[in-house]
């Protein structure tokens, strides 16, 4: 185990600064012994070769796609696969001036989003406390699970004709669309997060005096965290996919709805932009989740090294 | 801390069935022992006995099936603050720094802030922890974590410390320096210990008192009084009385895991060689 616990990271382990074998505890705060890790001199010089390494052929992976899409839209390559209407980069890269000379192009990703932050934050809400106790309580999985279960193989975008007659507006259905999407990923993986803590942590909390508030608070929540946020990155992944699609079909506005138009409107370019732009906010937005994880769990990156 | 009036353990014949599908197993059965206050009390005995079923009974994670057991005569009704754990795996609050970890019980007390910070300072630097309050416990070594379990334990002032098996996952140089700092800690506070383990030299290092368990159903087979004197030293360790000890212990046990393993073999089809196997005749054929 302390092989492991040395060799786990490049990070200096904690263990070399105090040796486990030390004589009788020191007595008062008389520890002398510094826990402030030392940074290697040359770690710069390992970090940038790692790193950079790493870093270049991210660059050479996208130059390679680049490239392909350039030379089999330049030449209008034709084999089985038709590249013949396809839009070059160049001509993508002029829509996104285009376009944004008018403020129409973003209204379009203002709607996006807005839907977007508004299902995802009903359904972070909804799939997280509903997991929560589902995950902890009996009687509320026997009561709940089974309508989740059953409406759960459900796919988002099979709600699109009866979303749009049971809400008022088709923003609301739309809206509803992208809640579907992501409340049950969010869901199930709450529900593996409860089921997932350590039985002895429980044990641990409750021989210190924690009541069940106390303890769905302190220990329930937190224990789940990492897999609810597992959730929330699945979830946002499914929203867009439910978004885009109930835009398409049913939408005013919005950038899924962008992209379709362009195709009635036979504007190729603004179907490249509108796929780019939608895999740019999408990427946004997973990255959004990571840090706001990253920030919520700073102890996260540390766990797992030893378990199990 | 809590001076030498309170935390005495009684348990009176007590017993615990756990039934599994239609399987009935006695776990327990017919236990009487007792702690008093501010005593350091092993409990020992082939693995499966039942001490831990034992410990968890005080602890108030297991109900009794008959008999009963009480801590200053108030019967247990489920887990609290009076009674502190330790366990075997490691059960440190991950999210939590060693502080807060530490601070746990207390916040759960309702003490303030400010109360339960000064309070946690003070004991990990008993326990030479100050320097790592702010790390995480995936980032401690294992003998670290479980100082940090005992002094979450401790933290909220129990008038009793269970312990069940707190040093099994450790290396043996790592459990000796555990052994010493816990008998320590314990010189220092004098709260009622009650230890289970099934190391023999850890049992008699740390104890005033032992108890040895048969094998399942775990029934006290025999009370020890370890005659060392306080506080303990690792040369004590080689002392003839305490080498004599380990032997009279040694043997107990050795009986009762012959116990366990005839038991097991025959139902293994030892019967089926029609010769009465006992725990002697067993020990030959190993």
């Amino acid at each position: 185990m302390d092989s492991v616990h040395v060799l786990r990271k490049a990070e200096p382990p904690v263990k070399d600064y105090r040796s486990e074998v030390d004589p009788a505890p020191p007595k008062g705060r008389g520890t002398a012994l510094s826990a402030a890790p030392a940074i290697p001199p040359n770690s710069a010089a390992i970090w940038l070769r790692s790193k950079g390494v790493s870093m270049l052929l991210w660059v050479v992976s996208l130059g390679i796609m680049l490239a392909f899409w350039y030379v089999v839209t330049r030449y209008k390559l034709e084999f089985y696969i038709r590249f013949v209407n396809v839009p070059t980069p160049a001509e993508v890269m002029q829509k996104v001036v285009e376009v944004n000379q008018s403020g129409k192009f973003l209204v379009n990703i203002g709607y996006s989003v807005r839907r977007i932050l508004i299902g995802f934050s009903i359904a972070v809400v909804l799939g997280a406390a509903m997991g929560l106790l589902i995950g902890r309580y009996r009687f509320m999985r026997d009561m709940l699970f089974p309508i989740c279960e059953v409406l759960r193989p459900i796919p988002a975008i099979a709600w699109v004709p009866m979303a749009i007659m049971l809400w008022p507006t088709n923003e609301v259905s739309i809206v509803f669309i992208t809640f579907m999407g992501s409340f049950f990923p969010i869901l199930i993986n709450t529900i593996h997060g409860v089921h997932s803590i350590d039985p002895v942590l429980i044990r641990a909390a409750r021989s210190l005096g924690a009541n069940e508030y106390r303890l769905f608070a302190n220990v329930i929540l937190p224990g789940a965290m990492p897999h609810i946020f597992t959730g929330f990155s699945v979830g946002m992944g499914v929203a867009w996919v439910s978004l885009i699609a109930a835009e398409m079909i049913s939408g005013q506005f919005g950038i899924g709805y962008f992209t379709w138009e362009a195709y009635s409107l036979v504007s190729y370019a603004e179907i490249g932009l509108g796929m780019i732009t939608i895999g740019v906010l999408g990427l946004a937005c997973s990255g959004a989740i990571q840090i706001t994880g990253k920030l919520l769990m700073p102890w996260a990156s540390y766990a797992g090294a030893e378990k199990k | 801390m809590n001076g030498n009036s309170k935390g005495a353990i009684d348990i009176h014949d007590l017993g615990v069935v756990f039934i599994a599908g239609d399987t009935r197993v006695e776990a327990v059965s017919a236990v009487n022992m007792n702690i008093k206050p501010g005593e350091f009390v092993s409990l020992i005995g082939p693995s499966g006995c039942g001490k831990s079923t034992l410990l968890n009974i005080v602890a108030g994670f297991v109900q009794p099936s008959f008999g009963a057991a009480s801590i200053d005569g108030a019967t247990i009704k489920g887990p609290g603050s009076e009674c502190g754990v330790v366990f075997q795996q490691y059960s440190l609050f991950p999210w939590l720094s060693v502080r807060k970890n530490v601070e746990f019980g207390l916040k759960m007390k309702g003490a303030p802030a400010s109360v339960r910070e000064t309070q946690a300072r003070t004991l990990l630097g008993l326990a030479g922890l100050l320097a790592f309050e702010n790390h995480y416990p995936d980032q401690l070594s294992g003998g670290m974590k479980q100082r940090v379990g005992i002094v979450r334990a401790l933290a909220t002032s129990p008038q009793v410390l269970l312990m069940d098996e707190p040093f099994g996952a450790l290396d043996a140089q790592t459990r000796v320096v555990m052994q010493e700092i816990l008998t320590n800690m314990w010189q220092r506070f004098r709260i009622s210990v009650l230890f289970v383990t099934h190391d023999i030299e850890e049992s008699i290092f740390l104890s005033d008192r032992i108890y040895v368990m048969t094998a399942r159903p775990g029934r006290i087979k025999a009370e020890i009084i370890v005659p060392l004197a306080r506080p303990r030293t690792p040369e004590m360790t080689a002392s003839a009385e305490f080498i004599a000890m380990v032997q009279q212990l040694k043997r107990l046990i050795r009986e009762e895991s012959l116990a366990a393993m005839g038991a097991e073999l025959k139902d293994g089809g030892l019967s089926g060689f029609g010769t009465a196997v006992g725990p002697s005749g067993i020990a030959e054929m190993i």
